[in-house]
Order: C-alpha cells, then structure tokens, then sequence
C-alpha cells in the first residue's frame, strides 16, 4: 500500500517537475528578459522564447515575452525600416498568442504596444492611423481587464506623446498614469510567469506630470 | 521493508533516468550559420523542434547545444529576413556537426525595388520619396496633387495652367489613374490663363505613385507621365470634418461599420467675394464658381485582404467672364462657361488562394462643357467608360506574374453654332481601345530586379493594333544606392479637339529611356537621373490648315534632374530640392520647322521647406520655384518661337496653427515677393496699320493668392485633427 502511494507521489511529482520544467525556462528566460540591454541579449532571449512557445502549443506566455522582446528591440532600433521588420515579428507573436488564449488583456495591450511603437518610426505620417489603432488596443485591454496596470500604463504613454507632438495639455494623460500606478501596486499576479514588467515606466511618466 | 526499500530505489532510479536521462544520451549539436556568401549569421534561432532544446549562434555564426532527446530530431534554424532552414537528424547520443547556410528572403521593403522614372508617395512601409501627408501640405500648392507634384523633379512649371507637364510633354500627356481606373479631365474648369485644380482632394488617397516615364505596361494612353492614385482603405473611427475658407466651406463625415465605411463630403466654393477684395486682372462678370459632392464606400471582403471600393463624385462650375481684344482693349467677347462632371468608380480585389489574387474595376466619366461665346452656344461633352479585370501570380517569392485585360470606350461630340451657314456644326467620335497587359516582374536576389513585359492595344476608330514592349532593371549593390533602367513604348490617341476633326488620326507614340541612381535613408533621399523620349506620329496641321490634320509630327526630349531630401538635418525640419534640365524639340501641330514648345523651359528649380515650431504649435512651409525663361511665338519675328519670356520665380508660404488638438487654423500666400510673373504673349490675329501684331502679356490674374481655412474635427478620439488632410 505504502509502495503504491509512494509510487503515485512520485509520479505526481514527475510530471508536475515536467510542467515545472516550463515554469522554469520561462521564469529564467523573463528575467533574461526583464534584464537585456543589448541586440544580442535580446536576440537570444527571443529565440529561447520562441523555442518554447513551438514547444509548448498551448501556452501564450512565451509569445507574449517573444513580442515584448521585439518591442523593446524595436525601441532601441533608430533605422526605421529594421524597427518595422521587429514590430512585424511582435505582432505576429501577439496574433500567434490570442489564437490560444483570445481575450487575454496582456495581449491585446501588447498589440497597442506595438502599434503605439509603430507611430514612433514617423509620426507625421503614421500618427492617424497608428495611435488609433493603439488607442482602441489599450481601451480594449482595459476593458478585458480593468486592473490591467500595463494597459493603463501604455495608454497613458499614448496619450502623453499626443499631447506633447500637439502641444496641448497633458492632464488626461497624467491621470491615466496616476490610476496605472495605483493598479501596480494592488495588482496581484494570477501566476509567476505573468508579465510584471512597467511600474517604473509609469513612474517615468507620473514624474514628467508632477514636474 | 527490504523489498521496499529495493522498490523505492529502482523507482528513483527510474525518476532519475527519467529526469537526468539527458546526461546519459547526450547528443552534442554544433555547427555554423553563414549566409549564402559565406558570412557569419549571428543570433541565428537553433531549435530542436518540438524540444526546449536549442541556442543561438554566436557572433561568428557558430553554435552548440546538447540534447538528451533520441530518434529522428528536426533541427530548425532561422533569423530575420532569411528564409527558415531544417535539417532532419539522428540523435543518438554521438556528436553531430552542421555547416547551414541561410537564403535571404525577398523582401519587399529594404530589398531592390524598379525605381527608374517613379516617385512613390504612400504610407506603406517601403522607403518612398514622399508622404502622402507631403502633397498636402506643400507651400504653394494648397493642397492641390498636380501642385504639389509640380515641385519634383521632372516637372515644368506652367504657372497659368496649373497642370503637369513632364519631360518635354504637354498637359495631355499625363493620365491619371484611380484604384488602377483611368480618369478623363483630371482638372477643374478654369478660365483662359489661370491656373486650374486637380478635381480630387489629396486627403482621399493614402498612396500617390508618380511616374515621368517607364511606368508598367499596366498603364496606357499615357505618353510621358502616369499619375497612379490609391484610395484609402476602410476608415477606422467616426468623425466630421468641418472647413470655413475665405473662398467657401467643406462639411464630411464618416460613419464606419463593422466592415465597412461610408464617407460623405460636400464642397462648395465662390471666389466671388474675394475677388471682390483682391482686385484681379480679369475682367470677370461673374466669378468662378463651384458646387462638389463626393462619395466613398469601403467594404472589408473576408479576412485575406479582399475589399470593394467606389467612389462618386459630381461637380457643377460656371464662371463668365469679358474677353478684350488686344488691338483695341473696348471691343469685348462674353464667354459665359458651364461645366457638370461627374465620375464613378468601383475596384474590387480578392485573394484568390495563396498564389493568386484578382482585381477588377469599373469607372465612368462625364464631362460635359456648355459654353456661350457672346451668346453663340458650344458645346464639348464626353462619356467615357473604363473595365479592367487583372489577375496576379506569386509564381514563386522571385517570380511574380501579372496579367489583365481592358477596355476603354470614349464618346465624343462638340457642337458650335456657325454664324455663316446658321447651322449647328457637330463632330464627333466614338472610340473603343481594348488593351491586355502581361507583365513579370523578377527577383533575381534582393540585389537584382527585372520586370518585364508588354502592352497589346486595338483601337476601333483607326484600327491600328500595337505590341509595346516595357522593360525595367534594378540593381542595388550594397545596402541603401541602387542603379536602375527603365525602357518601354507608349502610345495615346490624338487629343478631342483633333480627334474629332479627322477620326482616322493615328495614336501619338513616345519612347523613353531612363537611367536612376538613388540612395534612400529612412531620412535623406539623394536621386539623380538622366533620360532621352523620342516622339513619333504627332498630330501635324497640313500646311498649316486646322483642318487638315495628319501623323507627320515628331519631336524629342532629354534631359537630367537631381532631387535631394533631407528630414534630419534640421531638427523639426524637412525639407527637398529638385533640379530638372530639360532639352527638347518638336515639330508638330502648326509649327514650321522642329522647334522648343512655348510650355518648355530648360531649367526648372524648386526648394520646399516645412518646418514644425513646438512652441508657437505651428507648422510653417515656404516653397521657392524657378522656371527658367520659356520661349515663345512673336508674328513681328520670322523664326518661330524664338522669343524668351522673362524667367518665373514664386515664393510662397503656408502656416498651420494647431491651438487645439481638433482645430487648425491655415493661411497660405503665394508668390509673397510680389513678382510679376509673364507665362507667354498674346498676339492679334491680324498687323495694324504700321504691319505690327500687337501684344499683350499673360500674366497672373492677381499678384497674390491668399487663403485663409479654419479646419475643425469632431470625434471621439481628440488626437485626431484634419493636418494630413490640408
């Protein structure tokens, strides 16, 4: 009796240790993640994310951390031919990720995410039709899930940088900002590979309203 | 208790096979990625595919992994812009060493692209020379496609028509296309020597693609330019648009459904009261005038793509004006003119499947012209009818294929009454071009592109039936200059007003070669290009009688332009210089021998300036042009057309105040130094009594044109202003 629980326990634990196995890899891999600098560093993490998400099939995390990658990538890239090239790869791991878990608010912030970076490459040009886009993605994220901090927090961004290229008052966007901030701080996680990331890019913005 | 203990131990030894297996058959991966010559490919994806197993390659393209999975493994290796490798392998715990090679992919957007001849302007992703927000905002042009247009290279400024001329040709050689639907009469009406406007605001289009020669052999009836317009897609959120304009007003609106839009806009413009302010310098009776209508309807067709545009639009104008004769100024001429338009337009597109796709489309024009000559009616009016249907193949992502049929119908009639046989004299023509088209264009790497291809044409009318070749070639040797060519035949049936006059006219040919070097950055463009156009089968006047019309007529073009653009220099700043040199000679319609058209000058000059001032929220634009003196036809001297005009020079300037997101405010002014500008002369028909053709100038109607626009938005998103419309 005592061999056969034994034995079940032990299988338990192998196949939770199997699943843990993903929970590992991605936990080590956001935090390479989180603390990327370079092309490089981002580059590889993004492999390592897309190697699990081909993996994995069902989970949308790590397309999720994959086009956060490329966003960020995108960011740091001042050629704006190659910051598409990166924007096309997050959005098709966004669209790759709400095909497994369609109305997951972390992806549909991401997607404004990207599209807000897309106006970024010429503004005059794409302003119109980008920050719309953007707009209704992070109104959408919001409404998915109103304690989303990110989403609050992108939206904030967006609207801040309207503001600025117009000249105009940046209140509402200060607002937006102060909520997300508050959001960060009563978000709770629904899981340790949730995304974290944020809080600080939202103190960035909360800090240019108060000076 | 001993069994069991022997059980627990052969159960963590199982875990740990199971567990740490791995270490037992470890199978070593490694190897390199390069690229087709031989490069290193570093932060190449290495997956073991279905595994976590993998890595990514290392600075000189090198990488290793282990793995403890064993059979048959699919290895997988990719990296932006190259095209995905794998590579099946056994896995069984002995080393395996690989050499991939990675192939580029073609890529649409920094790849080569056929350059020759073309300005692209669009908010596609590709690098293009211009934004469509570019047109619209252009000092000088107010807002006007053909004025903005007329700052690029290849142009020549025609200040007292306002329209495009290119390369050597005339206003009737560039045609304009919509959805890939021709457009007849692309101007508004307008009074003798004054400048009229493109009927189609610049706002409707999300990409403007202007070709001075070499252009697809999708493209007919168009000798020197093809000015191909595409319409904005379905639009994303509800909004109205409002403008107040010191020479009228405009009201749209846009309601968007689930998948689809409509668009509505009314347009209404009366220069009278400004006229009233600004006096002029013609003797208007009443004063050009303008009700327009338009209507676009945009519908998503499933999710690959597929959609379904039309587009409608109706104008109705009248002016009337004194003309005075040149010898004696009191005898005048009342010409009272009238003009309804209207024009409709449907495109289709659907993918077919992965590799085909087709697009269609059918647009209609009506022009009809009712003018009154002291009383005595005219009368032009033409109806013309376009259907195309194409198909295009991505044979393979080198290759691909484009193939399509069409038929043009034009039908023609003027009247005029003639006081000598009280009559009404009528011409007419009815004339039917059918076209096919087939075209490859062929990626040789993402260094070398051809396309080639050829245009076939039957007309009824003079049942002439022509094969055109069309050739381009693009090479881009390293990463941003690039060299193309372009050669290609094209012809256009006679203009209306010759047409009608003897139906058996042959259709006017041209020939262009084109050579281009451009280097494009995402914010500098440098473009030099040089071309030669030989004309043939010109319409010519059989010693000298109108009357008498037959294809004698020839003439060439050559010539070299320069344009440079930079957005980085100047913080906030943009700004682009074109430089055209054109040479050119025809002996046509009722000219003597080969001579320099009046409308050709040889150095045209354009410097356009825009600038965005954050703290006052306004953006400022200045454009100078010069024309170089053109050269025209004085009675007084034997030689034809050898008189010079004096050269045209314009400064103009344009300011965009934004006080609040949803509102500008706009004043634009031309010609600010006050230049007064001479277009040609005028000459009597018959010599005074001293045997002296008396002369007037062609001038500018005023020194000045001035607008002043109030442009409000009202929707729901507040970021959203009318700025890439004006």
């Amino acid at each position: 009796m005592k061999t056969i629980v034994t034995f079940i326990f032990v299988l338990v634990v192998t196949v939770s240790f199997a699943q843990d196995k993903f929970t590992a890899t991605m936990l080590k891999n956001i935090e390479a993640v989180y603390s990327a600098k370079t092309t490089e560093e981002y580059q590889q993490v993004i492999n390592s994310f897309d190697r699990i998400a081909s993996a994995e099939k069902t989970k949308w995390e790590p397309y999720y951390y994959s086009a956060f990658g490329n966003v960020m990538l995108a960011t740091q890239e001042t050629d704006g031919t190659k910051k598409d090239a990166y924007l096309d790869l997050a959005l098709t791991a966004v669209e790759k990720g709400e095909a497994l878990a369609a109305g997951e608010s972390e992806l549909v912030a991401m997607e404004g995410f990207v599209h807000m970076i897309r106006v970024t490459v010429d503004p005059a040009t794409r302003g119109q039709k980008y920050s719309g886009q953007a707009m209704r993605a992070f109104g959408k994220a919001v409404k998915l899930n109103p304690e989303n901090p990110r989403a609050l927090s992108l939206m904030a961004q967006m609207q801040y940088g309207t503001a600025q290229f117009f000249g105009s008052e940046t209140t509402e966007a200060c607002t937006t900002a102060t909520t997300a901030l508050a959001k960060f701080e009563t978000y709770k996680s629904v899981s340790v590979i949730a995304p974290q990331w944020g809080k600080s890019m939202t103190e960035g913005v909360v800090a240019r309203c108060n000076k | 208790m001993i069994a069991e203990q022997v059980l627990m131990k052969a159960i963590f030894t199982i875990l740990l096979i199971t567990l740490y297996g791995a270490a037992v058959a470890q199978t070593k991966i490694s190897g390199v990625v390069t690229d087709e010559k031989g490069e290193a490919i570093p932060g190449a994806n290495v997956s073991l595919k279905d595994t976590y197993d993998g890595t990514s390659s290392r600075e000189d393209g090198s990488f290793s992994f282990s793995t403890g999975e064993l059979g048959t493994g699919i290895l997988e290796i990719s990296f932006i812009s190259y095209k995905t490798v794998q590579h099946t392998l056994e896995l069984k715990g002995e080393p395996v060493q690989l050499s991939i090679t990675l192939k580029e992919e073609i890529n649409q957007l920094d790849g080569v692209v056929i350059s020759a001849g073309s300005f692209t302007a669009g908010e596609e992703k590709r690098r293009t020379i211009l934004k469509a927000v570019d047109i619209a905002m252009t000092a000088g042009a107010t807002a006007d496609i053909a004025g903005a247009l007329n700052t690029l290279p290849g142009t020549q400024k025609v200040g007292e028509t306002g329209r495009l001329f290119v390369r050597g040709g005339d206003d009737s050689e560039t045609r304009t296309f919509i959805d890939g639907m021709a457009v007849m009469n692309s101007y508004n009406a307008s009074a003798p020597n004054t400048p009229s406007r493109t009927r189609f605001p610049a706002f409707m289009f999300k990409g403007t693609s202007f070709s001075t020669g070499g252009y697809s052999a999708e493209y007919g009836q168009a000798i020197s330019s093809a000015l191909v317009l595409n319409s904005k897609d379905k639009a994303e959120m509800n909004q109205t648009d409002i403008g107040i304009l010191s020479v009228g007003g405009e009201l749209a609106h846009t309601q968007v459904f689930d998948k689809s839009s409509l668009t509505g806009k009314i347009t209404y413009t009366n220069v009278r009261p400004y006229f009233n302010l600004i006096n002029q310098r013609v003797d208007w009776i009443t004063p050009y005038a303008s009700v327009e209508g338009s209507a676009a309807y945009r519908q998503q067709l499933g999710n690959q793509g597929g959609s379904l545009k039309a587009y409608g639009n109706f104008s109705h104008s009248d002016f009337s004006l004194y003309a005075h004769d040149i010898t004696v100024p009191e005898n005048k001429q009342m010409q009272e003119v009238n003009n309804n338009y209207r024009y409709g337009n449907a495109a289709y597109q659907q993918p077919l499947n992965t590799k085909w796709s087709m697009r269609g489309g059918l647009s209609y024009t009506y022009n009809d012209y009712a003018v009154k000559i002291d009383g005595k009616p005219m009368r032009e009016n033409e109806n013309d009818v376009h259907a195309k249907i194409v198909f295009e193949n991505s044979v393979s992502d080198h290759v691909e294929l484009r193939f399509g049929s069409e038929t043009i119908n034009r039908n023609y009639y003027a009247s005029r009454f003639d006081e000598q046989t009280i009559q009404t004299q009528h011409q007419d023509f009815n004339e039917t071009i059918a076209g096919s088209f087939v075209e490859a264009e062929v990626f040789a790497s993402n260094h070398f592109v051809t396309r080639v291809g050829a245009r076939s044409e039957y007309n009824t009318l003079n049942h002439d039936f022509s094969v055109d070749p069309r050739l381009s070639v693009a090479y881009k040797p390293g990463s941003l200059g690039q060299f193309s060519f372009a050669y290609g035949r094209f012809r256009q049936s006679a203009q209306n007003q010759y047409l009608r006059v003897n139906n058996d006219l042959r259709e006017e040919k041209a020939e262009h070669f084109i050579l281009n070097y451009q280097i494009i950055t995402s914010n500098r463009t440098f473009r030099v290009e040089t071309y030669y156009k030989n004309y043939d089968n010109l319409v010519k006047f059989e010693n000298g009688n109108s009357m008498l019309l037959n294809n004698n007529g020839n003439g060439f073009a050559k010539g070299v332009e320069l344009f440079w653009r930079d957005s980085k220099t100047i913080k906030n700043a943009d700004y682009w210089v074109s430089y055209s040199y054109l040479d050119t000679k025809r002996n046509y319609l009722n000219y003597p021998y080969a001579a320099i058209p009046s409308y050709a000058s040889a150095h045209n000059f354009s410097i356009v300036y825009k600038h965005f001032i954050t703290a006052i929220k306004s953006q400022v634009g200045v454009t100078y042009s010069y024309s170089s003196p053109r050269p025209y036809y004085n009675p007084n001297h034997s030689e034809f057309n050898s008189d010079r005009t004096p050269s045209y020079q314009d400064l103009s300037a344009n300011v965009a105040y934004l006080p609040k997101n949803w509102l500008i405010l706009y004043v634009s002014c031309t010609n600010l130094l006050g230049r007064d500008n001479v277009f040609g002369y005028e000459y009597s028909k018959t010599p005074d009594a001293n045997d002296v053709y008396a002369s007037r100038p062609i001038v500018q109607p005023a020194k000045h044109f001035l607008l002043i626009g109030m442009f409000i938005t009202i929707s729901k998103n507040k970021s959203v202003n009318q700025l890439p419309n004006l």
